[in-house]
């Protein structure tokens, strides 16, 4: 057995904390986060704090409009964010700290509290997410995470190393709607998956459907399909103007992307809109025989998306 | 009065020799000698043969590293369906070997005459001697280990061909990583290893030098073996995994796997699953993105990040090789290989820099270890040495002086005895 050390070779993001003792770990993550937990109460696990690495810097507004429309704030600007801002050291990191409490609800309303942490070009948002009574008490708890976190910007793109739990919220307020197929599942949503569907057919084969929103544009375009396609296991594209795999075309009369990959085996569809503060992704990605079938389905989809913005 | 220098004379002589050292002179007999040549040619042969079946690696291992090796006559050689079901000890390389290097030393001290007329055939056993026992010391002490470099980068540790470990590297640190790692043969299904410089123990469930492996849809699907795995890739990608025995073939790739518990004080925080690329852990990108994270599971503790990974048993070295530019050549209109070339830096400790051609044949030589040009990948730009630590590397070249001389020796002795007589009878 031997114990040495080294030169640093690890290229990922470094995300590290000590776990209060009264919270304990969520075993499933997934999307953009890198931690996720909950308190441990008499009642059973609550609340919700997450770790959510960003790889560009996002707007603290944009990412308070993202908590605020689901406690039913209207959309936040400059001026008005910094009535639920302010700046917070804890140990030797600066945060921008903003508290949204759910409107008209007096007694234990849902809060969020978010703590927004700037790093060169990184942002990191922990989300406390409980009713207000909870986060009130586990407040000393949540300051003694926050300062025993390590963070360090890693040299590769930041992806959760395993699949990742994110705050279970509702359907954002404010986001699109869309008709989709009868025979398609509903599945779980959460504050960053705003949608769920299962498709299905008699054969074993599988397409999971989902339309996820993000602040900022995520890395953008090309990182964006880069990563759909390592889904399938398709090479990388070089540029997104003359692959043919991609396309332009109008979602809600918005500029949106589409790709469109096949691969032997998986296959993956999806749509790309990049908001001037927000991001959307329809993605369907399952076993090419089905999906195939339910192509013209998800095109149907698409088209049926509405905004409500205009 | 006796003659000192006779008496002196009549001391070295073989007789006198054979009678200080009765016990010895069954081991110089010359039948003894022919008998172990006789079986060192039935060993070369079994083992040539063995090859095939067990590739290189497998045949070094079990005749010639061995004292003994159990051969089965091949059935498709005559009388094989009769023969091929009876085990056939063969004696291996040790036996043999040690047992030649006694013989000839046997018959240095008690049969050999030691004279200048002779002295040539001493010479030349004693370049025979030394050449066993170089052989020998390379076999026990010599260790093989691999440098992949890609392109533009450059590489500060060696890899093992066989064997792995298991790596856990805390990265919390910007300026250092600490590494603990455990060997394979520590790995033993049912031991709890207390790893110093990590805050958990290790229980080992499963371990094997090899496996194949399979996507499942759920948990509930996967082998006895990862059933119980219920974090990390292992977890995720719902792996699994059957045993297989190590492949010792020569492109052979072996995917040694591990399952472990970690336990802080007596509490379990989960089961995972690890499995080592025989090409390096960086490779399973390439595999299937699902396998991307085996080089790094993350484990968070106590404020720190750790990463862990099976893997071919690494060695860092205190300096560098950096690839600047790799070159290769086919005989034409073949894809056989002519010529393979690296251009290296050797980033030294010191800071200094020393630029090296490393091609087929003419390898870099430092700090007692020697890097061969082994494979070369120009599309994928990298290339991988083939680095060989042998502290007894030089023995062969003193041995070959040595029959050179004997050699020489011998063979002037008799020309100037022959040209003396030729001189006398024409005189």
């Amino acid at each position: 057995m031997q114990t040495y050390y080294i030169e640093p070779e690890y290229e990922g993001p470094v995300v590290a904390w000590k776990l209060p003792p009264t919270w304990g770990e969520n075993p499933e993550l997934s999307g953009p986060m890198a931690g996720s937990f909950h308190v441990k109460t008499d009642a059973g696990p609550q609340g919700r704090i997450g770790v959510m690495p960003f790889r560009e810097a996002v707007s603290t507004l944009s990412i308070t409009n993202m908590f605020g429309m689901e406690l039913g704030y209207e959309r936040f600007t400059e001026d008005s964010l910094k009535s639920v801002m302010t700046q917070k050291k804890v140990g030797d990191k600066e945060f921008e700290w903003v508290r949204l409490t759910e409107h008209n609800v007096t007694r234990d309303p849902k809060t969020a509290l978010l703590a927004v942490y700037r790093q060169q070009d990184e942002t990191w948002l922990f989300p406390f997410v409980a009713n207000a009574n909870l986060i009130n008490q586990e407040m000393d708890a949540f300051l003694a995470f926050l300062d025993s976190t390590t963070l360090r910007a890693g040299k590769k793109v930041i992806r959760a190393a395993r699949p990742v739990s994110s705050p279970p919220l509702s359907k954002p307020k404010g986001g699109p709607t869309w008709e989709a197929p009868k025979h398609w599942v509903p599945g779980k949503a959460s504050s960053v998956r705003i949608a769920s569907y299962l498709v299905k057919d008699g054969k074993g084969n599988e397409l999971d459907f989902s339309i996820t929103s993000f602040p900022g544009d995520v890395g953008g375009l090309l990182s964006n399909v880069n990563r759909w396609l390592s889904q399938v296991d398709l090479p990388k594209i070089e540029n997104s103007t003359d692959s043919p795999l991609l396309s332009s075309f109008k979602l809600d009369d918005k500029d949106a992307h589409l790709l469109l990959a096949e691969n032997k085996e998986k296959t993956i569809y999806g749509a790309l809109l990049f908001g001037p503060s927000q991001s959307w992704f329809f993605k369907i990605i399952g076993e090419t025989s089905l999906a195939k079938v339910e192509k013209e389905n998800f095109l149907n989809l698409l088209e049926s998306v509405c905004f409500h913005d205009h | 009065m006796s003659n000192p220098s006779k008496t002196k004379k009549r001391a070295y002589s073989v007789g006198a020799r054979q009678k200080a050292f009765p016990w010895i002179v069954p081991f110089a007999s010359v039948r003894l000698t022919l008998a172990l040549l006789s079986f060192s040619m039935i060993l070369i042969f079994v083992a040539t043969l063995e090859q095939v079946r067990i590739g290189i690696r497998g045949a070094q291992a079990e005749y010639f590293e061995s004292f003994y090796g159990i051969w089965y006559y091949p059935e498709q050689f005559w009388g094989g369906h009769l023969l091929s079901a009876v085990p056939l000890p063969i004696p291996g390389g040790y036996l043999l070997g040690g047992l030649l290097i006694i013989n000839l030393i046997a018959a240095f001290i008690t049969r050999f005459q030691w004279s200048g007329k002779k002295m040539g055939i001493q010479i030349i056993h004693l370049g025979i001697i030394l050449l066993l026992i170089g052989q020998m010391t390379t076999q026990a002490i010599q260790v093989e280990s691999r440098m992949l470099i890609n392109k533009g980068e450059s590489s500060n540790y060696i890899e093992r061909f066989h064997g792995v470990e298991l790596a856990i590297t805390d990265v919390t640190d910007a300026n250092r990583s600490k590494v603990v790692s455990i060997p394979e043969e520590l790995l033993k299904p049912g031991s709890t290893i207390r790893v110093p410089g990590f805050p958990l123990k290790v229980k080992v469930s499963a371990f094997g030098p090899n496996c194949s492996f399979d996507f499942k849809d759920s948990a509930s699907m996967r082998s006895a073996i990862t059933s119980n795995v219920n974090q990390g890739i292992g977890a995720s990608a719902n792996l699994s995994l059957t045993p297989l025995d190590e492949d010792f073939s020569n492109d052979a790739a072996n995917f040694g796997y591990l399952v472990y518990q970690l336990i802080e004080g007596s509490k379990e925080l989960g089961t995972w699953l690890a499995v080592s690329h025989p090409a390096g852990n960086d490779r399973w990108k390439m595999v299937h993105t699902k396998l991307e994270g085996m080089a790094f599971q993350p484990l968070r503790h106590a404020g720190k990040l750790w990463g862990m990974e099976l893997r071919s048993k690494r060695e860092y070295l205190p300096y560098s090789i950096e690839l600047l530019k790799i070159e290769n050549e086919f005989y034409q209109g073949t894809d056989i290989p002519h010529n393979f070339e690296s251009h290296v830096n050797l980033n030294l400790e010191s800071g200094q820099k020393r630029k090296a051609l490393v091609y087929m044949n003419t390898p870099l030589r430092h700090a007692g270890k020697t890097f061969f040009q082994y494979q070369m990948n120009k599309a994928a730009d990298y290339t991988v040495f083939q680095v060989i630590r042998n502290p007894s590397w030089l023995v062969p070249y003193v041995a070959c002086i040595l029959l050179s001389v004997g050699l020489l020796w011998q063979f002037s002795f008799h020309l100037v005895n022959f040209l003396r007589k030729q001189s006398r009878v024409s005189a």
